[in-house]
């Protein structure tokens, strides 16, 4: 129904046409790291749909606090003994209104839930994937790198990349969330750093990046081919889309603008994005993104 | 003899406005309807009203543009648009083509500039009504024509003079006496009078000492402001010979059945399609019961029967 209007692949009109609003069954809930939980919920429509990047809104059922839905990136679609996706996964930070309580959500509990919503990233042709993240920025990146790498097909073709690499970011080793779901990915790189130095490199993920640009140059004469994604607090995707552009490849950014609605009917999470005559224009983050062309957005 | 178990004729009518049934999506919270295509059936809405426009196109305010408080969303979108131009030509195609009945809410800068955008969008066709916008909080004069009642009428009669649509006057719950402003509206023509649009209000980060929303204040909304919209309601259908929607924190059946009662002939869902993105299908699913419960046959039976403890 969608694809006549999204000329632009990264620029949906309006996404959410594909989406359905259902109240979802609690299959698990629990701690992946600090400060960290999983949850994982059963809604065979929506997992059959979902696409690397997607995300969805959430809301407790019967709960009117937090009042407004708050939207998770899906971290993993799961299938059932048939291959048929069946559960979302999500990864949340525990932070304020609706993470503090969604802790609390035991197996059998239902959730409001409404997706998959956004644009998500879209299939293109790529040698090296480099997926730069920082903090609770790694959930869009397992489905990605899984489908780059041929390991899992989303409903749609997806050209292979010949090699995927994840730069993964945090504060501190206790932050780093999902490592293990990552490192069980076969073919994945995995390159990790902390600002203490407590696991990984001791530093930026800036650096982290740098290197692997670095190392992808020596080895093919060229970065020709290599395309950057990245999710993360605002002043890091900053900085990783200032390197992409000084190396001259591509990156697109997925933002996390705080939302009301997911489906592009309140206009709350607008983001400032460059048009072809230089101008800016808001657009909604919900259903023209909340993946952009990072040389797009012009940063706050 | 009423039959009770019979279905309910949900048919209302609000001055030249027919509706089929009363349950309707406020402005500035479906977006132009198209974005919930997949999400709700379009065609079992009572009327659908996409965001307000205006003649020039509008960015809207800065970011943070909504914050939740209790029970509530504050919001300072700042009436974002594209403009007459772009909603004739992108929009109006879509929404005309609807069967549900369309309401087209303006936004003027002055009593010229709705009779403008009010003639302009007349020739268009496809259009069942016209809500004038007089109760914007986030832009400049946006309340001007809904908090004085001489400009209210001013601007209700203008439109009504220049074009053959209904018109209805979206008022702001935020003036001494919503009555005498509702008045207005009815001696200046409106066949009905939506009540309400948003609460002026604000939220602050006292640890930044810094307001939260990017224009500082803001238009409280959600199941904070129902007893408020309720009462603006209820005082205006005692008052005033002229048709209500009810607007303000509607959620549930309950909800839509006080609003009822209390004087409205339809209500709008606002802030409710955010967080529940089906509660319009599921308040049309539930209405025919709820009227069953009261013994009635139609929606009109109830309208406006609360009594007061007063009298
Ligand atoms: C597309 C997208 C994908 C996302 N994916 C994920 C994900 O995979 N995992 C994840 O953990 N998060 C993700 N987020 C962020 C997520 O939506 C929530 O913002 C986050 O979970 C916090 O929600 P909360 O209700 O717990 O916190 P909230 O109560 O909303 O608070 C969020 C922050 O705002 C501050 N805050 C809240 N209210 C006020 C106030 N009145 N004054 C001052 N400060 C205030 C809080 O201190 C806190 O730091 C994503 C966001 C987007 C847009
Ligand atoms: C984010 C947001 C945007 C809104 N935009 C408009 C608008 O463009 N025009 C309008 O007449 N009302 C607008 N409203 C007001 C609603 O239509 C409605 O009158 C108000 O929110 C009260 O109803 P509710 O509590 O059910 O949301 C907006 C409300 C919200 C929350
Ligand atoms: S969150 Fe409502 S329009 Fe994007």
């Amino acid at each position: 129904m969608s694809t006549d209007h999204c000329e632009n692949p990264l620029h949906a009109d309006y996404y959410a046409d594909t989406s359905v609003h259902h109240s979802a069954e609690v299959i698990e809930n629990v701690q992946v790291a600090e400060g960290t939980w999983r949850v994982r919920f059963r809604c065979p429509e929506m997992a059959s749909k979902c696409k690397p990047g997607q995300f969805i809104m959430l809301k407790i059922t019967d709960r009117d606090d937090p009042l407004i839905g708050r939207p998770l990136a899906v971290f993993e679609i799961t299938p059932d003994e048939h291959g048929v996706p069946t559960d979302l996964d999500a990864v949340y930070l525990v932070k304020g209104n609706l993470t503090t309580r969604l802790v609390d959500v035991r197996a059998g509990q239902t959730l409001d839930v409404w997706g998959p919503l956004g644009n998500g990233f879209l299939p293109q042709p790529t040698r090296h994937l480099i997926m730069v993240a920082g903090g609770i920025g790694q959930t869009p990146f397992v489905t990605l790198a899984k489908e780059y790498l041929g390991l899992a097909n989303y409903g749609r073709d997806c050209p292979q990349a010949d090699k995927v690499t994840l730069c993964y970011g945090a504060r501190n080793e206790g932050l780093l969330a999902g490592v293990e779901t990552f490192e069980a990915v076969p073919g994945l790189d995995v390159r990790l750093c902390t600002d203490d130095g407590s696991l990984g490199h001791h530093g930026l993920v800036t650096d982290v990046l740098k290197q692997v640009l670095e190392d992808d140059k020596q080895a093919h004469g060229s970065n020709e081919g290599v395309r950057v994604v990245c999710c993360g607090p605002e002043p890091m995707m900053e900085a990783v889309a200032a390197v992409s552009k000084s190396w001259e490849v591509a990156c697109q950014v997925s933002l996390e603008t705080p939302m009301a609605c997911g489906i592009g009917i309140c206009f709350t999470c607008v983001t400032k994005v460059l048009q072809d005559d230089g101008s800016w224009d808001y657009k909604r983050t919900c259903v023209e993104g909340p993946v952009f062309d990072a040389s797009k957005i012009v940063w706050h | 003899m009423t039959n009770p178990s019979a279905t309910p004729n949900l048919q209302v009518q609000l001055g030249r406005l027919t509706l089929p049934n009363p349950i309707l999506v406020a402005s500035g919270t479906f977006g132009y309807a198209r974005e919930m295509e997949g999400i709700v059936d379009l065609s079992l809405l009572g009327g659908i009203v996409p965001k307000t426009i205006t003649t020039e196109m509008r960015v809207g305010n800065a970011p943070h543009r909504t914050v939740e408080t209790s029970s509530g969303l504050l919001n300072s979108i700042g009436l974002d648009n594209d403009g007459i131009d772009a909603f004739i030509s992108h929009h109006l195609p879509y929404l005309s083509k609807q069967s549900a009945p369309l309401i087209v809410s303006i936004a003027g800068s002055s009593a010229d500039d709705y009779v403008s955008l009010a003639s302009r969008l007349a020739e268009q066709g496809g259009i069942d009504a016209l809500e004038l916008n007089i109760s914007c909080p986030n832009v400049a004069h946006g309340v001007d024509f809904g908090s004085n009642p001489a400009l209210c009428e001013q601007v209700v009669r203008g439109v009504r003079n220049s074009c053959d649509i209904p018109v209805l006057a979206k008022l702001t719950p935020n003036v001494t006496s919503v009555v005498e402003i509702a008045d207005g509206a009815a001696q200046g023509g409106a066949d009905a009078v939506c009540l309400t649009n948003t609460l002026l209000g604000m939220a602050i980060d006292w640890k930044k000492r810094q307001p939260i929303l990017g224009n500082d204040v803001g238009g409280l909304s959600g199941p904070a402001i129902k007893p408020v919209s309720l009462r603006c309601v209820f005082q205006v259908a005692r008052a005033v010979d002229v048709p209500i929607i009810g607007i303000g924190g509607i959620a549930n059946l309950d909800d839509v059945m006080q609003f009822l009662v209390a004087g409205a002939s339809a209500v709008q869902i606002g802030t409710a399609n955010y967080y529940d993105p089906t509660i319009s299908m599921k308040l049309i699913e539930q209405l025919p019961e709820a009227l069953n419960t009261l013994g009635v046959s139609t929606v009109t039976e109830v309208v406006g029967t609360v009594t007061s403890n007063k009298s």
